[in-house]
């Protein structure tokens, strides 16, 4: 038996950028064990399975060890792959998800991603965050899932090697400081650090900029941002906020089409 | 520019089973910044790179996600595998000229055999560090191009849970255990784990090399044998015929083909 299988770096559009994801679309589900053992043969941070239902998809992530409830980069990898070799004339594409329904629609050469906005509130910057992250901190605050750490320019977030394993113990961490002309005149650039979760940094993490964004709007006082992920692989991303709405713009890049045999 | 693209699986008789590789054949040798970035896209151990030539043979070079290496024997395998089974389909033998000399894979009756130089380990003591890193006290340390630690059985080569921090300060590539088989291993002679985490390989599903070592040494345990079933214990697993041939040691085993496309760059 075999599966079609498709590698797409997101959020750029260089093969080898951007942040890589697996997508396999499937006629009907396979067992959920066959599903985690393509996932960890892949070994990306994240595959994605989709199942056509309805005119829409029904869309599953895992990575090499479990099942995640969302992955902003594989979705739009997936949508990727819908739009452009699956069904070229649609416009849009719903995946229904255990986060919910996520639309994805074309945007020029890009696609968007509509994910909900998840606000930050200022929180203490303690000894144990200095000393995870490292650098000259200004500012800690807090979203539903990630601690956000402001710094005061982009070359202290790249010059940045955290301690993984006092990370851990923390959270999951975005680190962001404002874009300058060396980054392509971005509003703000990031990186993004979730070792307990096996990531020890993220390429480029759509869901951060739901926490991301809000913040930068209110400091810039404008609702259209632009960004770039200054990990090694980099990413670049456009941003719009709406009302309790973050919609993530990015570009995809196919680099693998192939078959798995099972 | 397309090229082809392969992932096979390495001593292992079914997918999701061995030591996953990339095979990609080249009609000739790209930059080696293009076959580094290729290897960190696929994020498997190794990526092999072949290139046929004249002669039939094939020149190789192999990368990890982020640097290139001198050896590696299951993407050697894969490779054979994929000129054999999938390339040139009903050729027996093929030669792999790479840094470490030539390469033969040849054709077996389930499967297929590496011929590889021999490395005659010598004990050494075992210190207090070794049994803390391990976590069990082995009853032999071996010394050769990498360590070996010889267990009792193969139920404690199973279980064991090295600290891999303490395991990567040791001043060697990487850490083997063994033991005879034994309970669920009854079928084979003797099993293996091993720990490179001074090289970030925290455990590799399946080691061709390490067998280079542990041959020598069952050889001489039980003497006068030279032919071996063995079994890597890893999650993955992977399963290995072993025999001592004078200063060669011959590898034999299964690849599966688990993955063809073609790369867009």
């Amino acid at each position: 038996m075999s599966i079609p299988f498709f590698q797409v770096d997101a959020f750029t559009d260089k093969a080898f950028g951007g942040n890589p994801a697996a997508v396999c679309p499937l006629d009907s589900w396979l067992h959920d064990s066959q599903l985690q053992a393509i996932a960890a043969e892949n070994n990306l941070a994240e595959t994605a399975f989709f199942v056509p239902k309805d005119g829409e998809y029904h869309i599953r992530w895992f990575t090499p060890t479990v099942e995640v409830d969302l992955c902003g980069h594989a979705t739009l990898a997936s949508a990727a792959i819908v739009l452009r070799h699956l069904e070229p004339t649609r416009q849009k594409v719903v995946f229904q998800s255990q986060s919910g329904p996520l639309i994805v629609s074309r945007a020029g050469d890009r696609l968007m991603l509509d994910f909900p906005v998840r606000p930050v509130e200022a929180v203490e910057l303690t000894p144990a965050i200095v000393a995870a992250l490292g650098g000259k901190p200004l500012k800690a605050y807090k979203g539903v899932r990630d601690y956000v750490v402001t710094y005061a320019n982009a070359e202290e977030i790249r010059a940045l090697a955290p301690d993984m394993a006092k990370m851990a113990a923390i959270g999951p961490f975005a680190v962001t400081a404002p874009g300058t002309k060396a980054d392509g005149d971005v509003d703000f650039v990031s990186r993004y650090f979730a070792p307990a979760e096996g990531i020890p940094e993220d390429p480029v993490t759509g869901s951060a900029h739901c926490s991301l964004v809000p913040y930068w709007a209110d400091i810039l006082g404008k609702t259209e941002l632009r960004a770039r992920q200054v990990s090694a692989r980099g990413g670049e991303l456009w941003l719009r906020l709406k009302g309790d709405r973050v919609e993530i713009e990015g570009q995809a890049v196919l680099v693998i089409q192939g078959e798995l045999f099972l | 520019m397309q090229l082809p693209v392969y992932k096979l699986d390495a001593f292992a008789g079914a997918p999701f089973s061995g030591n996953p590789a990339a095979v990609c054949p080249l009609e000739s040798w790209l930059p080696v910044s293009a076959m580094q970035a290729i290897a960190a896209e696929n994020n498997l151990s190794e990526t092999a790179f072949i290139v046929r030539r004249c002669d039939r043979d094939y020149d190789i070079r192999w990368f990890r996600p982020t640097d290139e290496v001198d050896l590696c024997g299951h993407a050697t395998l894969a490779s054979g595998k994929l000129v054999l089974d999938v390339l040139e389909r009903g050729r027996c033998t093929v030669v792999f000229h790479s840094k470490s000399g030539p390469l033969i894979v040849e054709r077996t009756g389930d499967g297929f055999a590496l011929d590889f130089p021999m490395r005659k380990p010598r004990q050494i003591p075992i210190t207090d560090e070794i049994v803390a890193a391990l976590g069990a006290e082995p009853l032999e340390l071996l010394e050769a191009d990498r360590w070996v630690a010889v267990y009792p059985d193969a139920k404690s080569v199973r279980t064991l849970a090295p600290d891999m921090a303490a395991v990567a300060r040791f001043p060697v590539r990487g850490i083997g255990v063994t033991a005879p088989g034994c309970g669920e291993d009854h079928d084979v002679d003797f099993v293996s784990r091993y720990f490179a985490p001074r090289v970030a390989v925290p455990e590799d599903p399946v080691t061709g090399a390490l067998h280079c070592v542990l041959a020598p040494y069952w050889s001489a345990r039980l003497y006068p044998r030279t032919n071996f079933t063995a079994r890597q214990v890893s999650r993955r697993g992977g399963q290995l015929k072993v025999a001592l041939k004078g200063d060669r040691v011959r590898l034999e085993g299964q690849a599966v083909l688990t993955m063809a496309g073609q790369f867009s760059l």
